[in-house]
């Protein structure tokens, strides 16, 4: 599903492009199987925090990556706090 | 210099060098995303050996490199001069390392140029096969080189005094001490445990870890100074 939103990428430095669920999505299933979460689990997991995502997006019609990361991460937190604490890590790591 | 302090001092230098944290980072960044993509067991064993594989070359390369360049200018006697420049800059590394190994920020990023640090994280990101990950060990220690260089050098002016055996045992000696944090993220990755409890382990305990690499060249470079500088000066060696 495409949502019409701009998602100005990091840095400002690329094009901004369109936001992209299955693209939110399959970056939390991946940072959820990285922490060892059976895949069902990631999938409803993706799912409920791209649903949460796509919500806050309605009243925001032009957001930065960054601004998803910091929103999807909330969610993800709710629901598995490792995972959540893996995904915010990803861009800080090196 | 006997050959116990040697070996010693080289000791020293490789767990210094252990404790320098970017091939860690890129191995667990690594890890996350070949076990994020749902790859096997197996190709994940094999893209992290062939990292660590590729660190350890590369620390071979390097220390041979350096020793090599000493060799060709000092033969197998550097003066004392070179020493004490070798000490000034293991000081002046260790106050670096102090003030900006780690960037003030959350997370684990490391004091290297922005462009090597994005470099190494999209290369990672497109890491599939086994020559890519021996190829990204490789960089990685190349991408640290501002600290390790200080460990490295000292390594160098102390294995090129040695008899050749004992140069390819201090050799072997720096390379698998150096590689050991690596290693036991490696094991650790390898059975099975969270990527998130070792990374945050790894930002727990950042400070500390910055405390002790910079304290343990200041350690070594007491040492040299004791025994290289001092004991020529004095007349002991």
């Amino acid at each position: 599903m495409t949502l019409s939103v701009d998602v100005i990428k990091r840095g400002g430095q690329r094009q901004s492009e369109q936001f992209m669920r299955d693209k939110l999505h399959t970056s939390i299933v991946a940072t959820c199987l990285s922490v060892r979460v059976p895949t069902g689990q990631a999938e409803s997991i993706a799912h409920s925090v791209c649903e949460a995502v796509i919500a806050w997006l309605q009243q925001h019609p032009e957001v930065t990556s960054q601004d998803i990361r910091i929103v999807a991460t909330k969610h993800l937190r709710i629901q598995h706090p490792e995972a959540a604490y893996l995904y915010e890590q990803n861009r800080i790591t090196i | 210099m006997d050959i116990t302090s040697s070996l010693a001092i080289i000791f020293l230098a490789a767990l210094v060098h252990a404790s320098f944290q970017l091939s860690v980072s890129v191995l667990t960044l690594l890890s996350g995303h070949s076990i994020g993509a749902k790859h096997s067991q197996a190709r994940l064993l094999r893209l992290t050996s062939s990292f660590v594989i590729g660190a350890a070359v590369m620390t071979v390369l390097l220390l041979s490199f350096v020793s090599l360049i000493l060799i060709q200018f000092y033969s197998n006697n550097p003066p004392l001069i070179v020493w004490a420049a070798a000490s000034g800059l293991l000081v002046g590394v260790a106050l670096c390392i102090w003030l900006f190994y780690y960037r003030h920020d959350k997370g684990t990023a490391l004091w290297i140029p922005k462009a090597f640090a994005i470099y190494l994280n999209d290369r990672t990101k497109a890491t599939k096969r086994s020559a890519e990950a021996f190829g990204l060990g490789l960089s990685s220690v190349l991408g640290e080189l501002l600290f390790i260089i200080a460990p490295l050098l000292i390594s160098a002016l102390v294995l090129v005094q040695l008899p050749a055996f004992w140069q390819l045992a201090g050799i072997t000696i720096y390379t698998v001490i150096s590689l050991l944090s690596l290693l036991i993220v490696w094991v650790l990755i390898s059975s099975g445990h969270s990527l998130g409890k070792i990374q945050k382990w790894r930002e727990s305990n950042k400070y500390f870890l910055q405390f002790v690499s910079g304290a343990g060249l200041i350690v070594l470079v007491l040492f040299i100074y004791a025994v290289e500088i001092l004991g020529s000066t004095v007349g002991f060696n």
